[in-house]
């Protein structure tokens, strides 16, 4: 709680990882717990560095595994500290036991997650099933697509996880290698700007020799429905938090975020791309080439999965004839065979007049690169639904198929 | 929304992610009760402690070397005065069959118990007014005859009930054997003086120089008083069995030191002496020998060696500190000399059954050993004179005959001590006839009040198995050593050999004390409860409760504690307490405590309701 060097606003051109790490560091994080892996290790690199050259007054925890990083981040919070933390693909599973406690006992830990597919075999490569897998553990969740936006999810979601409606802990992602270490133009903000727009962490009952409480005590089986309530209402609690912070945000920083989706290119689009994180940079450039050959196709983008924004998504994708989810997730055995978005997607639209056809492209899996040739498949893909008025079949594996 | 429109009902409402204060010493964990999780209970049981068990009044030893450790040695002396009139003396005088018991003499040195009642009994004689008190009167008469130590206890118990007690001794003073069988070295007599003057402050009346059957007669007793109890000892010696006994010069073993006791003696012994027996009167004869100006002392006795005498190994080793020489397997077949003794024929000999009061086998066949003596003092044992008594209470042994209560028939008589322990396989010793006397005290009681009579309690778990006892917590360490005079001064004085303990000493020996099977409040276990599921009022035995509703029979206090008083019982045996799945649920009003009212509600609900029940 103590020093950030003042900063005065400055352009910088940094990868996610450094962009996360910065953003710790402007959070003036308390205690921050580490445990290498690759892509996260990049951004664990970058803030013992900002603690060894005293930019940043922190704990800094290397932890014998992800298991005990996680519960040592639990432990810090409970103790009232801004905690950090982070990992990657098998590294965010180890921690799987972690992830319901600390929401459960409603510690805003923020944990960055670089998404790196999961073994086998080892793959450094993105695939957003590594986080996704934990989507209803009662963690804020969402994924950045470049550098800038890392940088400030990361802020909100402190301001959002540590708000005392909220006080639930936050997952900002962003797709390894394509987010976590290209370097694209950021600006980071007047250290002043941080101070305005996040107050200092405050929870209710912190651990406290002097004021004793049980934290985790076991309960009665008739308490746990209460409690479970207390969490669902919490995380539905979280949305007007979001909107306000997102607007807030806009005010102090000059820059507007959509909480929900970012919508590219949709005005007059026929066919739409639902997706998340990093790729979205490419299928925009890719939408920009398709739209002057005169295909009616754009973009919405997730910002935010957790909480889920059913009824945004309901309105958005409503408006168009055909939907092509972008899974980079795995959902072997799903609703659709493919990934899990794609159950997201339909769940949201069942209750709409205007069901669009929507059709899941299994693309970017193992990490792999979404090319532009392959966004003008998809699309063709897309078209050709609209066409007959009818899906081909649900999910298409790109690169697989004709 | 899902959440929309939902609400949490009172007795549901939960702290904030169910933080809760934390768990305290009286409530232990608020929220959930985890009784129900064990299958062992931890119990506080105290056992019975070896030395209480072996004390032949049942003192509560481990109870006041406990009071000694805090430095509470009023209430230490108060708890021995229970059971035990004179501490001072038995501090003194007794044969700690409680120290051959403790458990501590297998892990390094018996704790010296009989030091530390010492200390006590020496602390209560110096207290201006004793701690106890005669009991508020209850106009019942009970007479005792004889003022030894079964008499002693009897009359002290009976007068703390309230009792109206008169004492009957023969012999110009009281004390009986405590004065005229226990040499001044050992016992000094103001000791014992003060303690009879105990009894008259507990308004007793001790009628001196009455013998019964002379003085008082049996019709006198039973017409004068509602009770009595005779408690008369073993006054007579008995005889070597040997040709001559008759002649000047041969002493026995009781009347010897019973003169000199009571300052009748007239006895002047010449520089030769043999002693005959191999007990602990005759240690006591050959060590009062020297102090009676003898200069060789002879020791004669049938046991072939040392181990074999019937007598404390201490005792015999500080008489042989002294210059006592001992003959082993030799018995006095002849006392020689001319009207008085000048030599004694001894012939080899062995018992033939067990040792002591068992036939002895002389050989006579072979060669005679000449022993030439000024002195002999025979000290074989003793037996009673009951030419006062009406036969029916005889018994071919010449004890009196008492039932398993120590009543005389159907009679309103009862007898204590030696003249009903001996040759009972009860060892005679003083602290043996106190138990007696206490315990027939108390008997005469129920019978005067109408109560039944119990036989004597057994002690049903007596702890002498060391694996009971964490013993990781008893480190070894030495006994603390009484001083001693040194033998070459001591022998000839009435100097007492034996000396105090200073209050240090006494402390530091009662610490040493396991306090075997019994809380001794060490806070062990309210400390390594990993939750708190152990209570305790205050540091006391007692005061330790388990919180049987959140102890999830984890077993730590039971193995660290140190004494073996918390054990393991299994949950099954138990129909108190038990945390049951449908109670567990049931301790707050929540869903499952109403399901579980209302299930057992549900047999008395006529079959229509229940169709509508809710």
């Amino acid at each position: 709680m103590a020093t950030v060097a003042p900063a005065k606003k400055k352009n910088v051109r940094i990868n996610g990882c450094v962009a996360a790490a910065q953003a710790a560091k402007y959070a003036d994080v308390d205690v921050i717990t580490a445990y290498p892996i690759r892509p996260y290790t990049a951004t664990m690199m970058a803030l013992a560095q900002m603690v060894a050259n005293g930019e940043l007054d922190a704990e800094y925890i290397v932890a014998d595994s992800e298991h005990s990083q996680l519960s040592i981040a639990h432990g810090a919070s409970s103790s009232g500290a801004r905690v950090f933390t982070g990992s990657s693909g098998v590294g965010v599973q180890f921690a799987y036991e972690l992830y319901s406690p600390i929401s459960g006992s409603r510690m805003p830990v923020q944990m960055m997650i670089a998404d790196r597919t999961l073994d086998p075999p080892g793959d450094f490569g993105s695939e957003h099933t590594d986080a996704l897998s934990t989507r209803d553990m009662g963690w804020l969740m969402g994924w950045s697509c470049d550098a800038q936006e890392a940088f400030d999810n990361h802020l909100m979601a402190y301001r959002i996880g540590e708000d005392p409606r909220v006080l639930l802990p936050q997952m900002v992602c962003q797709d390894g290698f394509f987010v976590s270490h290209i370097t694209t133009d950021c600006e980071l903000p007047d250290s002043g700007q941080v101070k305005e727009f996040l107050p200092p962490y405050k929870h209710p009952y912190p651990l406290d020799p002097r004021h004793p409480v049980s934290h985790g005590p076991q309960i009665m089986p008739e308490q746990g429905p209460p409690l479970q309530l207390e969490r669902a209402r919490a995380m539905e609690g979280a949305v007007p938090v979001i909107e306000d912070v997102h607007d807030e945000f806009a005010r102090i920083f000059g820059r507007r975020y959509d909480p929900w989706v970012e919508e590219f290119m949709t005005d007059g689009a026929d066919v739409v791309f639902f997706m998340q994180g990093g790729h979205a940079v490419t299928a925009r450039h890719a939408i920009r080439h398709m739209r002057q050959r005169g295909a009616n196709v754009g973009l919405v983008r997730l910002r935010t999965i957790r909480p889920y924004p059913t009824d945004r998504v309901m309105q958005s994708l409503s408006k168009f004839k055909v939907v092509g989810v972008v899974e980079t997730n795995m959902g072997l055995g799903s609703v659709s065979s493919g990934g899990s978005l794609y159950a997201e997607a339909c769940a949201a639209l069942y209750e709409s007049d205007t069901r669009p056809l929507v059709l899941s492209f299994m693309a970017g899996m193992g990490g792999e690169a979404i090319v532009l040739k392959e966004f003008y498949w998809m699309t063709q893909k897309m078209l050709d639904a609209q066409k007959r008025g009818a899906i081909e079949k649900r999910t298409h594996w790109v690169g697989f198929e004709e | 929304m899902s959440t929309k429109g939902t609400h949490i009902p009172d007795w549901l409402q939960v702290p904030f992610a169910g933080i809760t204060p934390a768990p305290s010493q009286k409530k232990g964990q608020d929220l959930f009760p985890t009784g129900n999780w064990r299958s062992i209970r931890p119990v506080y049981r105290d056992k019975m402690p070896p030395c209480n068990n072996a004390c032949g009044t049942n003192e509560k030893i481990q109870g006041y070397l406990d009071l000694v450790k805090r430095g509470k040695y009023l209430d230490a002396y108060a708890l021995i005065k229970e059971d035990m009139p004179f501490p001072s003396v038995t501090g003194r005088v007794c044969y700690h069959p409680c120290e051959q018991a403790c458990n501590r003499g297998s892990h390094d040195e018996a704790i010296s118990i009989r030091a530390v009642e010492r200390f006590l009994g020496d602390l209560g004689q110096a207290l201006p007014k004793d701690v106890v008190k005669a009991g508020p009167p209850n106009g019942r008469k009970v007479a005792v005859v004889g003022s030894g130590p079964a008499g002693h206890s009897a009359a002290y118990q009976l007068a703390r009930l309230g009792y109206e007690v008169t004492i009957f001794e023969k012999s110009p003073k009281a004390g009986g054997l405590n004065r005229g069988g226990i040499p001044d070295w050992v016992l000094p007599q103001e000791i014992l003086d003060r303690e009879i003057e105990r009894l008259v402050e507990l308004g007793i009346t001790i009628k001196t120089n009455t013998e019964v059957g002379k003085d008082v007669s049996w019709d006198d007793l039973k017409k004068n008083y509602d009770a009595c109890i005779l408690a008369v000892g073993l006054t007579e010696p008995n005889s070597a069995r040997a040709e001559g006994e008759n002649k000047d010069g041969v002493h026995y073993g009781l009347p010897f030191l019973r003169d000199i006791g009571m300052g009748t003696s007239t006895v002047k012994l010449g520089p030769r002496v043999a002693v005959i027996g191999g007990g602990n009167t005759a240690i006591d004869c050959a060590r009062e020998a020297f102090r009676q100006g003898a200069q060789e002392v002879t020791m004669i006795t049938v046991e072939g060696n040392t181990s074999e005498m019937p007598a404390v190994p201490e005792d015999l080793h500080d008489m042989l500190e002294e210059g006592i020489e001992l003959m082993h397997g030799l018995a006095m077949t002849a006392v020689k000399g001319n009207g008085k003794v000048d030599a004694l024929e001894l012939h080899p000999a062995r018992f033939t059954g067990a040792i002591n009061a068992s036939p002895i086998a002389i050989d006579r066949e072979a060669p005679a050993v000449n022993f030439p003596v000024d002195q002999v003092i025979i000290a074989v044992g003793q037996h009673a004179s009951l030419k006062w008594l009406p036969d029916e209470f005889k018994t071919p042994r010449g004890t009196i005959a008492v039932d398993g209560f120590g009543r005389l028939g159907k009679t309103n008589f009862f007898a204590a001590g030696d003249i009903v322990q001996l040759g009972s396989g009860q060892p005679l010793m003083v602290v043996n006839a106190v138990g007696d006397g206490k315990r027939v005290a108390f008997n005469v009681d129920r019978v005067l009040t109408g109560e039944t009579l119990e036989p004597r309690m057994i002690p049903v778990d007596v702890i002498t198995d060391l694996k009971r006892m964490n013993m990781t917590y008893f480190p070894h360490f030495p006994r603390v050593k009484q001083e001693m005079l040194e033998p070459a001064s001591r022998r000839r004085t009435q100097a007492e050999v034996i000396q105090a303990y200073s209050e240090e000493q006494a402390v530091e020996e009662a610490n040493r004390c396991f306090s075997c099977g019994t809380c001794n409040a060490c806070d062990n276990c309210y400390l390594v409860c990993p939750e708190p599921c152990i209570i305790r009022a205050d540091r006391s035995n007692g005061l330790y409760k388990i919180l049987v509703d959140y102890c999830k029979g984890c077993r730590v206090c039971i193995e660290e504690c140190p004494t073996g008083c918390l054990e393991g019982v299994p949950e099954l045996d138990f129909d108190t307490g038990v945390v049951r799945m449908d109670t567990a649920f049931a301790i707050t009003q929540g869903l499952h405590g109403r399901q579980a009212t209302q299930l057992r509600e549900l047999p008395n609900l006529p079959p229509k309701d229940i169709e509508n029940w809710k």
